[in-house]
């Protein structure tokens, strides 16, 4: 069965992946987009998919902290789904940029000619939010892996169990709230513009409530292919589907806009679940939760492009991308993990213990007087969520400092939509980090230390940011050597005097439009760096300087410093006699 | 067919797909000079066609409602001297669309391939709207520029909505979030396709996937600046040579460039006795390009 899933799944992945490949060096064009929003169905699929990546994290997050008994296999499932959908996610607004080779400029970081993202965008919340969602759903998929790390040897075994047991249940209180979080900000994406279609105060309602409504059919699918049917998620299904009819009538009543067929497959035939025949039949539980993602696929179609009228072949095949990605990630996973995931200690129906576990453990605790600030709650959960609040709000000024340059007005509203991805990234690293170390293999460490090395290196890259020397610069040969003070003053004025200033004092005032803000030129600079490095300086650029080569000829790069150096001299000589004047 | 065999047909059909998909990408790196040079660059009268079937297809009239006078940029670091923007005489424009084809000229706007244009995708800065020019309205308080996630859609301290080509990622975010459309995206390489003509070497082409927009002709904004920043170091620029190229070409003077902040320019000058008007959509957002009608 599972490996007839996956054979669909490559069946699919095949036209899609050559559907890919034509998008991704055709670009936009080669897809419907909107003439209205620019956008279109990668846009759609991404919103699809993201949806789908939050109900398995937020199922068993949210179970393990309402206290909802929910067995091992489900939970992994779930989680499980959620990452390869994450990964499908993922592929769509890169695929969606025009510039994809651009797409790291999103990141809100500094490089070092002082360029930093737009914090205040709703997709720079977005790709914060999902990065750090999809860290955290790894880490908390891991931790079930944990639990028995080595069979053979009892005691690292109840060691590592102890951890993992101490960390999972605080580490669902920071992945609850972020999971809505998450959808929140995506639904933004959408309700922060002035398309009339997508405006509307109850939209991250409408989006949560989708997201929940189309990962709970996936999940129900999936299960549905163990044999195995989970009654609380079906009925939470039903609930969803009910939420979801309310909404689609609100925004009819609203806007006046209304997806029928999202209605019919996504509103109307689960109500069939009342059926107690279909409920207890195979064949149409699958097709009733594929109706319910087919109803929530042209739903969000219809959300995102509402002129859309065809889908072109590439359309489709992007669609299939997904699809097929999806099944053969998820079934290869199953696979690779099928020891874990069927564990003899972790039979089908075993329920997690580990909540019962620690509520003993803080019960027992709560007994005990602790000095303040040293209970284990405290410690466990409280410290490392201070930690993230203080990154957060160390974050926040210096992104407002930054800002510095981009001449557009800055509010904490704007960046509060990233407090909750930094608060919870912070504070579940911490929690967990000691956990997984002592948990995890030498080779694991070893891994994950590089890893790190390797993401340190990449933020230095992109610290030091791409060349600035124009593709096709209008070379200016001449190379004879001007000694008219003159000339050489007209090049400086137009050439160097809007940043540098006619005086050699930088231009403050042009200055702030474009750059950073230049060295002062003086006399004591200008000597310790030397004419042939402020030649070369003004040849190949420097940090925020662009290069002149081709521009300007070295002859006339060493006229520039030889006026630079008169305008030291002349600058010193007034500070001087202004001192002097003043003694 | 055993497992194994199935898996690697499997996976060879897939490099196969992705291999066709990518067969555009071109493995020998940029096109040299020389290729660029024997590539078909399109004649004037191509361009002055398509402004005419532009023209044919037509807009949405302009929903216009009562604005008051531009003032001083409401941002931190406004300049208090300089706010460029325009002002349409609605009473003297008579939408012969000379201003497109003035714009295509001065900014290097390629022509669009059969597709974009049955889609309506044109390329021209300026598109006429009911018997009126519009091109993007700089407004002080932009949307578009607030929703760019890299900071390529930005505001220059002196009114105009700039963009940074370069730091464009093309998410097109920023013409999503546009009321009036004024954005355009480049879909198509127009330099590789044939499309361009480079009548202006001031300004760059813009590269496939980034948007682009009326720029108020910043360039020759720009020369004047450094050339009066050379000539006079220490007086304040206000730019009073500058015109843009739609205003220089209008026949009837119906479009006015100016410094709505400098009592001298021509466009306060013309601006003070009328009625001023703004699309619906986007008065309420500061625009620096107006309409102008009637007495006052």
């Amino acid at each position: 069965m599972f490996r007839a899933l996956f054979c669909i799944g490559l069946a699919l992945l095949v036209p899609g992946l050559v559907a890919m490949g034509v998008s991704l060096c055709g670009g936009p064009v080669e897809w419907f987009t909107d003439t209205q929003t620019f956008w279109g169905v990668p846009i759609s699929l991404f919103v699809f998919w993201i949806g789908l990546a939050h109900a398995g994290t937020l199922i068993s997050a949210a179970f393990l902290v309402l206290n909802v008994k929910m067995d091992r296999r489900t939970a992994l499932l779930a989680e499980m789904s959620t990452l390869c959908s994450l990964a499908v996610a993922v592929c769509m607004p890169l695929m969606h940029l025009g510039v994809i080779a651009n797409f790291y400029m999103v990141a809100p970081f500094w490089d070092a000619r002082g360029n930093i993202s737009n914090v205040r965008s709703p997709l720079v919340w977005d790709f914060c939010c999902i990065a750090v969602y999809g860290v955290l759903s790894l880490l908390f998929f891991v931790s079930h892996f944990c639990m028995n790390p080595l069979k053979d040897d009892l005691p690292t075994v109840a060691v590592a169990r102890a951890w993992i047991k101490k960390v999972r249940r605080p580490m669902a209180w920071i992945l609850f709230p972020l999971v809505l979080w998450v959808h929140s900000v995506v639904s933004l994406d959408f309700a922060s513009t002035f398309v009339p279609e997508w405006q509307g105060a109850f939209f991250p309602l409408y989006f949560i409530a989708g997201a929940i409504f189309s990962g709970l059919a996936l999940v129900n699918f999936l299960l549905t292919f163990e044999n195995y049917r989970v009654r609380v998620l079906e009925k939470l299904t039903l609930v969803c589907s009910w939420f979801m009819c309310a909404f689609w009538v609100w925004n009819f009543i609203i806007n006046g806009n209304f997806c029928v067929s999202a209605f019919v497959f996504a509103g109307v035939l689960p109500q069939l679940l009342f059926v107690e025949w279909v409920r207890e039949n195979r064949y149409a539980c699958v097709s009733l939760w594929l109706s319910i993602l087919l109803g929530m696929l042209l739903e969000r179609v219809y959300l995102v492009s509402p002129t859309m009228e065809t889908f072109g072949w590439i359309d489709l095949g992007l669609v299939a991308f997904g699809a097929g990605m999806f099944l053969v990630t998820f079934y290869g996973l199953r696979r690779l993990l099928q020891k874990g995931i069927e564990d003899d200690e972790l039979l089908m129906g075993d329920v997690d213990t580990v909540g019962e576990a620690l509520d003993s453990e803080f019960e027992a605790a709560s007994r005990k007087y602790f000095l303040p600030l040293s209970t284990p709650e405290y410690r466990i959960l409280r410290l490392p969520v201070l930690c993230g609040i203080l990154v957060a709000i160390l974050f926040s000024i210096w992104t407002f400092n930054a800002n510095d340059q981009v001449n557009i007005e800055l509010r904490l509203v704007n960046v509060f939509p990233l407090f909750g991805p930094i608060i919870a990234l912070v504070a579940a690293l911490i929690l967990t980090s000691r956990a997984l170390w002592t948990v995890s293999r030498k080779s694991v460490r070893w891994v994950v230390v590089s890893l790190l090395v390797a993401f340190a290196g990449a933020c230095g890259a992109f610290y030091a940011g791409g060349s600035s020397v124009p593709e096709k610069a209008s070379a200016e040969t001449s190379s004879q050597l001007l000694d008219n003070v003159s000339v050489v003053n007209v090049v400086w004025d137009s050439r160097c005097a809007t940043c540098h200033g006619i005086d050699g004092k930088f231009n403050k005032k042009f200055v702030r439009e474009f750059y950073p803000v230049p060295q002062t030129l003086s006399l004591d600079r200008l000597d310790s760096i030397g004419e042939d490095s402020l030649v070369q300086v003004i040849l190949q650029g420097r940090v925020n300087m662009n290069s002149y080569e081709g521009r300007i000829s070295e002859g006339m790069a060493r006229n520039l410093v030889m006026y630079m150096r008169i305008l030291a001299e002349r600058d010193s000589a007034r500070a001087s006699s202004a001192g002097e004047d003043e003694e | 067919m055993d497992r194994r065999e199935f898996i690697k047909v499997c996976s060879v059909m897939a490099a196969a797909g992705l291999l066709y998909g990518c067969r555009k990408i071109p493995f020998v790196g940029k096109a040299s000079s020389d290729e660029s040079l024997s590539r078909a660059i399109p004649a004037l009268k191509d361009f002055e066609d398509e402004v005419e079937k532009a023209m044919a297809r037509g807009g949405k009239n302009l929903d216009l409602v009562k604005v008051p006078m531009p003032s001083i940029l409401n941002a931190s670091d406004a300049d208090l001297q300089n706010r460029f923007g325009m002002a349409i005489d609605l009473d003297a424009c008579n939408g012969c669309g000379k201003c497109i084809m003035a714009c295509i000229v001065e900014n290097n706007i390629p022509l669009v391939t059969e597709e974009e244009r049955e889609k309506d995708r044109f390329m021209h800065w300026i598109k006429m709207r009911g018997d009126a020019p519009f091109m993007c309205a700089h407004c002080g308080d932009a949307p578009c520029e607030k929703v760019c996630p890299t900071g390529a859609a930005n505001h220059t301290p002196d009114g105009l909505s700039a963009m940074m080509y370069k730091r464009c990622a093309g998410s097109r975010f920023c013409g999503a979030n546009c009321p009036e459309k004024a954005r355009k995206f480049n879909y198509n390489d127009a330099e590789e396709l044939g499309l361009l003509r480079k009548f202006n070497a001031e300004v760059p082409v813009r590269g496939k996937g980034v948007m682009e927009k009326c720029s108020m002709c910043l360039q020759r904004l720009q020369n004047d600046r450094l050339r009066f920043k050379a000539e006079h170091p220490f007086n304040e620029w206000r730019g009073r040579n500058v015109k843009t190229a739609c205003a220089e070409a209008c026949p009837r003077n119906a479009i006015i460039f100016g410094n709505w902040l400098d009592p001298e320019s021509p466009l306060v000058k013309a601006a003070k006795h009328r009625e001023l008007f703004a699309p619906r959509s986007i008065a309420k957002f500061d625009p620096s390009v107006v309409y102008m009608r009637g007495r006052r």
